[in-house]
């Protein structure tokens, strides 16, 4: 007999689950899915759609000088705040009502009113409220004959201060972009994938050849190859996305911090390595309880809502990053794949929390492996009706 | 060569309360075939899953060479289990030079040891084609195919015969007669009695877990001979054996009886007396087939 050692076999699993599944048509259209969101995604906030960078307001004006003298005191003071502010002037109150209807300018103001098509926005009616008030209280200076000294005197009051007991980062915003977008590949890429490995182990058993490979092959290096070949697929496809992305908005000039964004990139990537760790070996087990793919999907539904609430979490905390729900989700280790990263590009996971989670992850994801393993090798070679957990554990 | 290749020690398998097999020991010889008979549910299929090492047995060993068997050795056993499996859309040379490599096979002699085979087998269809795109027929060879592609030592085949036209069950026969000749020991399960008859040179009848009788089709023979004897008349129907002590008729048609003869009954003297009563046309031993060895084992 040769005397080749069988370590190398999980290679073999492995290699060929990647070249499989790279050929199926599923990969391509994640892949070609995957890619259009994320382009849309930055060519949104390229043109400053998405809520990031700084907001433009189109400001219909009707009335006479003092009207529209108003209206460009609250562009000058926009334009301080860095949003800018454009006045239309517009000779009727029908026409800038009609220009209203059709989107043209986002809210108008005469002499004695401001008003939007459902709403004005908070800003805008700060700056027009700000400055008509400053006319109104010029008027009446003007009218007592105040002099000038007086006056600047009276518009000479100290703000206050502004101030946070922890400050956020000042670039949070334009992060909680990045952060989303991570987030939701991060989302794609776990489930995904993990799904994978649950129909390929279902395939296997289906089509009997598990019993074949068994054979030939420790059940634990069958899961181990197979876990292996669709995560480095799953990572393959993470990195050609990222770099596109990356690529897409350097080209298009969206407001990404290079560095930021790059950071992000590297994290999605590290925190999908931990996830799937953690959740592949779920998937292998619940996928080797049955025997056929119709019952796939009431197996895996504990594991599927895992994930779907932890991303839930996860966009929430992109909102509050330091809300206890935020800070508990990415800790804990069934969550914190995804919830965690979030709120390292936004700047708020502490050092110690990141290092928990970290360890919570590794350790249960290492602690899980041999779990699934012995579920996976207790139940895989059991058609027919679905495998209670309690039958596969003692089984193995 | 000398001693028993692969040897079963007092192997025990439950499933709960079920005793699928119950303490048997075999032993099988290099160059070896090797037959395994018993109805459905008799744990043929247990005991071969247990070799293989896919099942842990509660009880026994299972010994190579003399030394309990190690998954290094178990890896390179050349199994066809009863359940058939394959990739349904792996190609067919692929296919079968992966599962060598996955037996520890190096890539190029598995490649040449796959295309030497599916010739052999008369596997028809192109070798790049997808399994599934076969017939049912040649998907039996390429999973016999499977099996064989490693040149393993020990064959364990669970109905190989199973699906098989009469000439894949001349093909296959012949393969596993040249793996026996090239050294493998083979063992395969099998219903077609006769099949195995042809083929085996040692036979095991497994009932109920148990061994029910086991050795070479002759000694087979010997050990459950009974004292039978046919004769066949010409024109005769009454009941002219009647007469001899210690012979009763077990079967009787049409002019041809057989008798079981008591040891102490000389069939010299019951041909006598069938000549008295009219025309023997034939007298002789009946050799119980494995068929007629097993009916009376297992009922």
């Amino acid at each position: 007999m040769r005397g080749a050692a069988d370590r190398g076999a999980w290679r073999l699993i492995a290699a060929r689950d990647f070249w499989v599944r790279l050929r199926e048509r599923s990969f391509l259209i994640s892949t070609l899915l995957n890619v259009g969101v994320i382009s849309v995604l930055i060519l949104a906030r390229a043109s400053g759609g998405l809520g990031g960078g700084a907001p433009t307001f189109d400001l219909g004006v009707v009335g006479g000088p003092a009207v529209t003298s108003v209206a460009n005191d609250a562009a000058a003071l926009g334009h301080r705040g860095g949003v800018t502010v454009i006045v239309h002037p517009y000779s009727d109150q029908a026409a800038a009502d009609a220009a209203l209807r059709s989107g043209s300018v986002d809210a108008v103001m005469t002499g004695t009113q401001l008003y939007g098509l459902e709403s004005v926005d908070q800003t805008l009616e700060a700056l027009v409220q700000t400055s008509a008030h400053a006319a109104a209280v010029d008027a009446v200076f003007a009218k007592h004959h105040v002099p000038e000294a007086q006056r600047e005197a009276a518009s000479q009051t100290d703000p206050l201060a502004l101030g946070a007991l922890q400050p956020a980062p000042p670039d949070r915003q334009s992060n909680a972009g990045v952060a989303f977008i991570g987030v939701l590949l991060l989302y794609g890429q776990l489930f995904g994938y993990g799904l994978w490995v649950a129909t390929g182990v279902i395939e296997e058993k289906a089509s009997r050849i598990v019993e074949m490979l068994l054979s030939a092959i420790r059940p634990r290096q069958l899961l181990a190859g197979k876990i292996i070949g669709v995560g480095v697929l799953g990572l393959a496809q993470l990195i050609t996305i990222a770099g596109f992305a990356i690529c897409l908005a350097f080209a298009t000039g969206a407001r990404f911090q290079t560095s930021t964004a790059i950071w992000a990139a590297l994290l999605v990537i590290g925190w999908f390595i931990l996830g799937y760790a953690f959740y592949a070996s779920l998937f292998a087990a619940a996928g080797s309880l049955v025997s056929r793919m119709e019952e796939l999907q009431n197996v895996i539904v504990p594991i599927n809502l895992t994930i779907l609430v932890s991303f839930i979490i996860s966009i929430g905390s992109l909102q509050d990053p330091n809300s206890t729900l935020a800070i508990v989700a990415s800790i804990l280790p069934v969550s914190s794949a995804l919830a965690m990263p979030v709120r390292i590009v936004l700047g708020a996971a502490t050092g110690w929390q990141i290092a928990l989670s970290l360890t919570l992850l590794i350790g249960s994801a290492v602690a899980l492996v041999p779990v699934g393993a012995r579920l996976y090798a207790g139940a895989v070679l059991r058609t027919g009706s679905r495998v209670k957990l309690r039958d596969a554990w003692r089984a193995a | 060569m000398t001693g028993a290749r692969l040897e079963l020690e007092g192997i025990t398998k439950r499933f709960g309360d079920l005793v699928a097999v119950d303490d048997l020991s075999l032993q099988l010889q290099p160059g070896e075939v090797f037959g395994f008979v018993g109805s459905n549910g008799a744990g043929k299929t247990t005991t071969m899953r247990v070799v293989l090492g896919t099942l842990t047995p509660d009880g026994g060993k299972v010994l190579w060479d003399g030394a309990p068997i190690g998954f290094e050795v178990r890896r390179r056993i050349g199994y066809m289990p009863e359940e058939r499996g394959l990739y349904p859309k792996m190609r067919v040379l692929e296919q079968l030079i992966y599962l060598a490599r996955l037996r520890g096979m190096p890539k190029a002699e598995a490649r040449s040891s796959a295309e030497q085979l599916l010739a052999t087998l008369e596997v028809v269809g192109d070798p790049g084609a997808r399994v599934e795109s076969l017939s049912l027929g040649n998907q039996q060879r390429v999973q016999l195919a499977a099996a064989l592609v490693h040149r393993p030592e020990l064959l364990v085949l669970d109905e190989p015969f199973s699906g098989l036209d009469p000439v894949g069950v001349d093909v296959l026969s012949g393969v596993l007669r040249t793996a026996a000749h090239d050294g493998a020991a083979v063992v395969f399960s099998s219903h077609q009695l006769e099949l195995v008859e042809r083929l085996c040179d040692a036979v095991v009848l497994i009932d109920q877990g148990r061994i029910a009788a086991q050795g070479t089709i002759e000694e087979l023979r010997v050990s459950r001979a009974r004292n039978l004897w046919q004769i066949r008349l010409r024109d005769v129907t009454s009941p002219w054996w009647e007469v001899i002590p210690g012979a009763a008729p077990l079967r009787r048609d049409d002019g041809v009886v057989v008798l079981e003869l008591a040891p102490s009954t000389d069939p010299q003297r019951v041909l006598d007396v069938a000549r008295s009563a009219g025309d023997v046309l034939s007298f002789g031993p009946v050799e119980p087939s494995l068929q007629e060895l097993f009916r009376e084992v297992v009922s």
